[in-house]
């Protein structure tokens, strides 16, 4: 069968008002149950919330990459040639791909920039809070690329996995930069820093699985072996 | 109001959040003085500086770090907390200046390079800061230059390494090493979700804290 993939870097550029924010996930970062808040925060992040929104600008490339090939021995996933260093958890559950798909997603600075005001101003309570959402809105467009290429891939009667980022279940942040190369200029605007970090900070990039017996997975945390992991104790996986 | 009721006034308003008069948190004190009017009150009725700091302002930051560490408030409330300390403390600067109300020590902290989660690192900043220290917050993705050169402009200041991910403990320990290297008798405490107190250990740190009133605690024992 041969696949109609476009294996060029593509882009994708998702309107704001499709962007969801989970409350709950900004309460559990907040160290709080949807119980422990008052009105004033509530209503707090609801209206911060509306205003994000307003201010993102959403952004998400992609590139389909084919030959994937994963040593579960030495841990590392080979693209085009390039070594990947992702680990035991990711490389094994990747290995049955026969396509992987790089992405970087991005809201773009207005909100981080609109965070750092208010930082600056002392009102650290709205620009941590601002902080939080701008995270949820980055993974909202993430939300969106991953569940547009499901749908794409399942016309080809395949799957597609979850989706994993360098700093996560092992796999080094200093990865970015290789990623970062084999996406060239479809990288949604994102540049890294010399320690590998994204600038804008609210993007999101990664690797997802695509293949006949790849499935998305519900749980999350249990498929890796970090126990010190921050997401594992805050989401209690 | 005598001395002793506006301390205590002053340090209810920095416990629940109360900045300043117009703030609309909390709702049960709406209308009334916050911390900011207290503080300029203190100060203009003559109270001395050191009074003020220690009998409400540090007092008050001490019971929020205790129920953050008890999990009776949260993140939103102890940032509350500490801006309406800071709203007093600014009240304060000039004596800071003169070298009337002097600090417990300086601490030096900072986010590890590769890694930008700032909050319990400013939560700490914020709950040492309101403990008596002065803070010097370098910020996140902080390389070990940027480390070593703080702490040659300050070098009797402690240092605080924080990071959130497991990935960037690396870093840390790189950076730890670095330090250790550079300035061998430094005091250096690390902090962070994946932290363990074994792994300050094996990086060398002289100390290490799960939450922010336990690095004050921490913090005075090592100026003790």
């Amino acid at each position: 069968m041969n696949y109609l993939f476009n294996f060029e870097p593509t882009e994708l550029f998702p309107d704001a008002s499709l962007l969801t924010c989970n409350r709950e996930n900004v309460l559990k970062s907040l160290g709080m149950k949807l119980t422990d808040a008052d009105d004033y925060l509530l209503n707090l992040i609801e209206q911060l919330t509306k205003e994000c929104i307003q201010l993102a600008s959403p952004k998400a490339n992609y590139l389909f990459i084919e030959n994937p090939k994963f040593n579960t021995t030495t841990k590392e996933t080979s693209l085009n040639e390039m070594l990947f260093d992702t680990g035991k958890t990711i490389t094994t559950l990747l290995k049955k791909s026969e396509f992987v798909v790089l992405f970087a997603c991005t809201i773009g600075q207005n909100v981080e920039h609109y965070s750092k005001d208010e930082m600056g101003k002392g009102n650290s309570l709205e620009g941590y809070i601002l902080d939080l959402i701008g995270s949820e809105l980055a993974e909202s467009v993430t939300d969106i690329l991953h569940n547009y290429l499901e749908i794409k891939v399942k016309e080809y009667e395949m799957g597609i996995s979850n989706r994993y980022s360098p700093g996560y279940c092992n796999w080094p942040v200093s990865d970015q930069h290789k990623l970062f190369s084999l996406l060239g200029n479809y990288n949604a605007g994102i540049s890294l820093t010399e320690s590998s970090l994204m600038i804008p900070v609210k993007s999101v990039s990664g690797i997802l699985g695509v293949g006949k017996s790849i499935k998305r997975l519900d749980y999350k945390c249990r498929i890796c072996d970090d126990e010190k992991c921050i997401l594992r104790h805050q989401f209690k996986h | 109001m005598n001395t002793e009721e506006l301390l205590t006034k002053l340090a209810e308003c920095v416990e629940f959040g109360k900045v300043n008069k117009a703030a609309p948190f909390p709702p049960a004190m709406k209308g009334q003085d916050g911390a900011d009017e207290l503080a300029k009150l203190a100060v203009e009725m003559g109270i001395k500086p050191t009074d003020i700091l220690n009998e409400a302002l540090i007092l008050a930051m001490d019971k929020v770090g205790d129920k953050f560490t008890q999990k009776k408030i949260f993140v939103p409330q102890m940032l509350i907390a500490a801006k309406a300390m800071n709203a007093a403390m600014a009240h304060l600067v000039p004596f800071f200046k003169s070298g009337e109300v002097k600090r417990k020590g300086t601490f030096i902290i900072g986010t590890v390079a590769g890694d930008l989660h700032d909050i319990g690192k400013n939560l700490v900043a914020m709950i040492v800061e309101g403990a008596g220290w002065e803070v010097i917050d370098l910020g996140v993705d902080v390389s070990a230059a940027k480390f070593k050169k703080c702490i040659q402009d300050n070098p009797t200041a402690i240092v605080g390494l924080s990071a959130l991910l497991t990935t960037t403990m690396q870093s840390m320990q790189k950076i730890a090493a670095e330090i250790k290297a550079e300035f061998p008798d430094i005091k250096l405490i690390v902090g962070g979700a994946p932290v363990t107190d074994d792994f300050s250990k094996e990086i060398g740190a002289t100390g290490y804290s799960s939450d922010p009133q336990g690095a004050v605690t921490l913090l005075n024992s090592l100026v003790a």
